[in-house]
């Protein structure tokens, strides 16, 4: 039986539930909206944790789980938390295919540190600076020329460039930790890794986030694309490193042909990629899960 | 010089300052002031604001964490409308800094947490079951709760020091589970049974803890 947690307005979640009903696997689904009525007697020890969830309706031992996809909402609360903890702590100690395991996915809630992770897995990373104090800020600025900020959280927040023409901006960097790194010229890549699979699509666009290219009046041009298979080795071992089964993972091939790495994303949306692509994103993790 | 990352309104952070030679508050008031140098690369430029003043990392030997995260309620001077978000920020750059500082971090980060949310049990219940040391079950219901009452006692671990009245055989597993663990400073808890029910960093250390935690942090990586 596969465990999927997570709302069906999600995409993700969707063509997840989709991929598995194709592939005719039992089911235990926990929407968002059931969790505060979600019910549970488990013990937690040493070995497998044992007992029982039940949800509308439906009671299912918990070592009846060998798959567990994972995609839970933000921002529960009273008796809706109670029941998430326990379904995080049990998709921490199952014995089971786990998508992906809540320890593994948390070096996303610190970008710059995530990107530590990255470094150390053997790829180049941008130039990277977090500050309060707007002299060195504008230094990094001179360094570069032209700089790119984005949160350091997990929070979604909108990529945005700054050139040297904007420097007194970077006043504002004293009323709280700032991430900027240096912009990197090229093609944006997004891979999407399956265990020892990898998908990867192109994104020819002209905005600074192509996320958001459309609010931005550009374009976002998404391709398959083939990616080099040294590339693609290097990137499941990278995830694998990180204890992640399942990652979207955001690359940039330079004009020189270097590959420079920003981001890996533990709990990606990768339908939208998928929609142009063509690319068996769901199916690849409906497999794994049931594998 | 020892950095505690801590809240003014916590005693215990406050106490261990006065009671440490040479160490100071990071309060979150020190996260949204000017003066932060983080990189990436050149760790010899790395700076920190504690109690308001700009610090070299290298000047630093230890850091004490005594919190979980920062809270938005914390961030006094930065608009409502925007303190959720700066303090999600703030966690995020704690994070970088306690796993890239030069410094002795107590107790380090691991899997992307710091302080308690590092000592899931479902990290230390594996260590603990490798090392041939019971665990208490925990039963989590979503039914009615009863209440179990039951004896337990703690044991502190200092890196190599061991202090708590407890058999010496509990001592020593208790210091081998926190170095398997990479852990320098807690408290485990254990049942009458010598169960491990849980570990712990965010209790007040006892006064011959603190001594050991002061020479530790103050000695850094040495």
């Amino acid at each position: 039986m596969i465990l999927v947690w997570g709302s069906q307005n999600d995409t993700p979640v969707a063509r997840v539930l989709e991929a598995l009903e194709v592939r005719g696997c039992d089911i235990y689904h926990v929407a968002e909206s059931a969790l505060a009525n979600l019910q549970y007697d488990i013990v937690f020890s040493a070995s497998a944790p044992s007992g029982w969830i039940e949800s509308g309706g439906r009671r299912v031992a918990v070592n009846q789980f060998r798959g567990i996809y994972l995609r839970p909402g933000e921002h529960v609360a009273g008796n809706a938390q109670n029941a998430a903890m326990v379904l995080l702590a049990l998709a921490g100690s199952l014995r089971s295919v786990v998508v992906n395991r809540p320890a593994a996915g948390r070096s996303n809630t610190s970008k710059p540190y995530q990107i530590g992770l990255i470094e150390r897995a053997g790829f180049q990373v941008p130039d990277t600076l977090v500050t309060t104090d707007p002299t060195a800020a504008r230094a990094f600025l001179r360094k570069h020329s032209r700089l790119v900020y984005k949160s350091l959280s997990g929070i979604r927040s909108i990529v945005a460039t700054l050139d040297v023409s904007e420097e007194g901006r970077l006043d504002n960097v004293r009323n709280g930790p700032v991430q900027l790194q240096a912009y990197v010229r090229g093609l944006d890549v997004r891979v999407h890794i399956v265990k020892d699979q990898w998908f990867a699509c192109s994104v020819e666009s002209a905005a600074a986030d192509y996320r958001y290219a459309g609010p931005t009046g550009t374009t976002a041009e998404l391709s398959a694309f083939d990616l080099p298979e040294k590339v693609g080795r290097q990137l499941v071992k990278m995830v694998r490193g990180l204890n992640l089964l399942v990652a979207g993972v955001d690359l940039r091939r330079t004009p020189e042909g270097s590959w420079v790495c920003f981001e890996v994303n533990p709990s990606p949306g990768f339908p939208w990629y998928e929609e142009t692509t063509g690319h068996q994103i769901a199916e690849a993790i409906a497999n794994l899960l049931a594998s | 010089m020892i950095v505690v990352v801590g809240s003014r309104h916590d005693s215990v952070a406050t106490d261990l300052v006065a009671s440490w030679p040479e160490a100071a508050l990071c309060s979150a008031e020190d996260f949204v002031s000017p003066g932060w140098v983080w990189p990436l690369s050149q760790p010899e430029s790395r700076t920190w604001i504690v109690n308001t003043k700009q610090v070299r990392d290298a000047q630093v030997t230890g850091i004490f964490i005594r919190r979980p995260t920062v809270y938005p309620e914390e961030l006094a001077t930065t608009h409502p409308d925007d303190r959720a978000f700066v303090a999600s920020e703030i966690h995020a750059f704690l994070m970088f800094v306690l796993a890239t500082t030069s410094a002795r971090v107590v107790n380090p980060v691991c899997d992307g947490a710091f302080g308690e949310e590092a000592l899931r049990p479902e990290r230390w219940s594996t260590v603990a079951s490798e090392l041939g040391i019971p665990v208490r079950p925990l039963r989590v219901s979503s039914g009615p709760r009863r209440r179990t009452r039951y004896r337990t006692y703690g044991v502190e671990v200092i890196g190599a020091e061991v202090f708590g009245d407890a058999p010496s055989r509990v001592l020593e597993s208790a210091r081998r589970f926190m170095a398997a663990l990479g852990l320098t400073w807690g408290t485990l808890r254990f049942d009458a049974r010598h169960r491990l029910i849980t570990v712990t960093g965010a209790g007040r250390p006892s006064d011959a803890a603190a001594a050991a935690l002061g020479r530790l942090l103050k000695a850094g990586h040495s």
